[in-house]
């Protein structure tokens, strides 16, 4: 057999090669240098004649009280978006997985439509409905209920803003790694008289563990380091990591706090990147 | 078959409820920003705008500001679309077709890339690009919003070119075609309404690409989601970034529409892994 483009196998080699070695050499110079060139001018700093391990930035990081408060608000939101997530995206995946017809094209037309939304756009628009005096104020008292405290400016705003963007990809991942469970084995279980939620608890989660993993673990990723989102509808102080690296970078001009704070991210998020990158190849099996 | 309606039944109230809360949370600030962008005055507590009108428009049209992002967003959005389909779509092909020495570890290293927090990977980048002075300049903005590129517009190809029929090219091959040919007159046709969805996200992408931008550009370098994170930062009057948010939005919503037609939605969650 030949392979394509008629060409030896030998010779298939080096043409394939050259032409992926553009994108790879990109990859190499603007990510993967990036991430160890920032790791290393953090911990080598110079010094007069040569340049000596010093973890002063980092010992800098966890005594500053402002430092710590911005890495506790952003865990704390992560972990917020990550359970509200789970919780709305879930019941609409199994729906979705579910049902047919056009309310369930309707839903899922609803959950995907933020993916169309950029998340600038977004904070436009969450700013002018739960901000101060917003359509949500404006609903409420159109109702003859009293205003509710609002969100934007305090750390809900970010939540509320991250769910929503988020939430496209939730139910797609979810919705994807339920369509992998047989419909034949959830029958067989109902035809045994098991109530829905025993088919849930012992049919549907069991075989969800990998997809909620990738699921979390992408969510993860992304919220950590948001900013967008957070500079926008957040409060000023604690900030999120994302306005934080954002602020100690330029209007600091502090490049070298930054990136510590960048390597922190790096760190925190170092689990949830092992996962998604364990589990994409398992799927994936090669290309 | 009674159990099976009953659950139906079940499913629609959950499917109405799960309907409801859906219209309110996602389409709501949707309906308020269009709302606004239409609203020549609207004061708290009406529902409805005391005065429609489209003054705004032509008040947000006649900034000088408005024209240069648009512009230069609309440059920096081309520059990075062409490049990177000349980087990607030669690498994409050889990943869908070619065996080659690394092909597996480096085709999942590009899926790799989204494993790290976006934005500490930005401002890692953005520290390498202090040290050889990108920082505020276009090429700068070019290059980080070309990373985020990357893994688009190489697995989506990927995907197209192993889709097309490899009898059709075989059988143009024993014809007597040359492979240069096959490729122009087989390949690529098949693989071309991908290819071009693909083109599409990227661009629409890059023009929303706000992070980066804000990193790299601020403040030499306005593309239009600085210029409205500027608005919003400035609380200029509601209406400006009202009328630009209707004003992107539609056309872009109608061009990811079409991209995801192509592309399939669940191509985008396998593509992540799921």
């Amino acid at each position: 057999m030949r392979g394509s483009m008629s060409l030896p196998v030998r010779s298939q080699g080096w043409v394939g090669l050259g032409l992926v070695a553009l994108p790879v050499v990109l990859l190499a110079w603007l990510i993967i240098y990036p991430i160890l060139s920032a790791v290393a001018s953090t911990i080598f700093v110079a010094q007069p004649g040569a340049s000596a391990i010093s973890f002063a930035s980092y010992q800098f990081f966890f005594s500053d009280q402002y430092s710590r408060a911005n890495l506790w608000i952003t865990l704390w939101t992560t972990l917020v978006c990550g359970v509200l997530l789970l919780a709305i995206g879930l019941p609409i995946a199994l729906y979705l997985r579910f049902s047919r017809g056009p309310l369930s094209a309707y839903v899922q037309g609803l959950a995907i439509f933020p993916m169309f939304v950029p998340s600038i756009i977004l904070s436009y628009a969450l700013i002018r409905t739960i901000g101060p005096n917003g359509a949500v104020d404006v609903l409420l008292n159109a109702v003859g209920l009293p205003k509710l405290p609002s969100p934007y400016l305090t750390p809900w705003g970010p939540v509320i803003g991250l769910v929503w963007d988020n939430l496209p990809l939730t139910v797609l991942m979810l919705t994807a790694g339920l369509g992998n469970i047989p419909t034949s084995s959830i029958e067989a279980a109902r035809d045994v008289g098991a109530s829905p939620l025993r088919v849930f608890l012992s049919i549907i989660m069991p075989r969800m563990g990998n997809s909620l993993l990738v699921t979390t673990s992408f969510a993860i990723l992304g919220i950590f380091s948001s900013f967008t989102l957070p500079y926008l509808l957040g409060p000023a102080s604690p900030e999120m990591m994302g306005p934080f690296m954002q602020r100690t970078f330029s209007d600091m001009n502090d490049p070298v706090n930054a990136l510590t704070q960048a390597v922190i991210a790096f760190g925190f998020c170092l689990v949830f990147g092992v996962l998604y990158v364990r589990s994409i190849a398992r799927n994936r099996g090669g290309v | 078959m009674r159990y099976a309606r009953l659950v139906m039944a079940e499913m629609d109230w959950i499917g109405a409820l799960l309907a409801l809360l859906l219209t309110l949370f996602i389409a709501l600030p949707l309906v308020v920003v269009g709302t606004w962008a239409f609203s020549e005055v609207w004061r708290y507590p009406a529902v409805i705008p005391q005065q429609f009108g489209l003054r705004y428009w032509s008040l947000t049209l006649s900034r000088t500001d408005v024209w240069d992002a648009l512009f230069l967003s609309l440059r920096l959005a081309t520059t990075v679309t062409i490049l990177s389909a000349v980087i990607c779509l030669p690498a994409a092909y050889a990943f869908a077709r070619m065996k080659f020495p690394g092909r597996d570890v480096l085709f999942l290293s590009f899926l790799a890339s989204h494993a790290f927090p976006k934005f500490g990977l930005l401002v890692a980048i953005a520290g390498i690009f202090l040290q050889i002075g990108l920082i505020s300049t276009f090429w700068g903005v070019v290059l980080i919003q070309l990373v985020g590129t990357l893994m688009l517009m190489i697995w989506i190809p990927v995907a197209a070119f192993k889709n097309v029929d490899r009898r059709m090219e075989e059988a143009a091959r024993d014809a007597g075609a040359t492979p240069l040919r096959v490729f122009w007159s087989i390949t690529l046709p098949q693989a071309a309404p991908t290819i071009a969805a693909a083109l599409l996200l990227t661009f629409v992408g890059t023009f929303y690409e706000t992070e980066g931008a804000w990193l790299i550009g601020a403040p030499q370098i306005r593309t239009m989601p600085v210029l409205m994170v500027t608005f919003i930062n400035n609380q200029i009057v509601v209406q400006y970034g009202a009328v630009l948010s209707v004003m992107l939005w539609v056309p872009s919503f109608v061009a990811l529409m079409l991209a995801r037609r192509v592309v399939g939605t669940g191509t985008f969650a396998r593509g992540l892994g799921a």
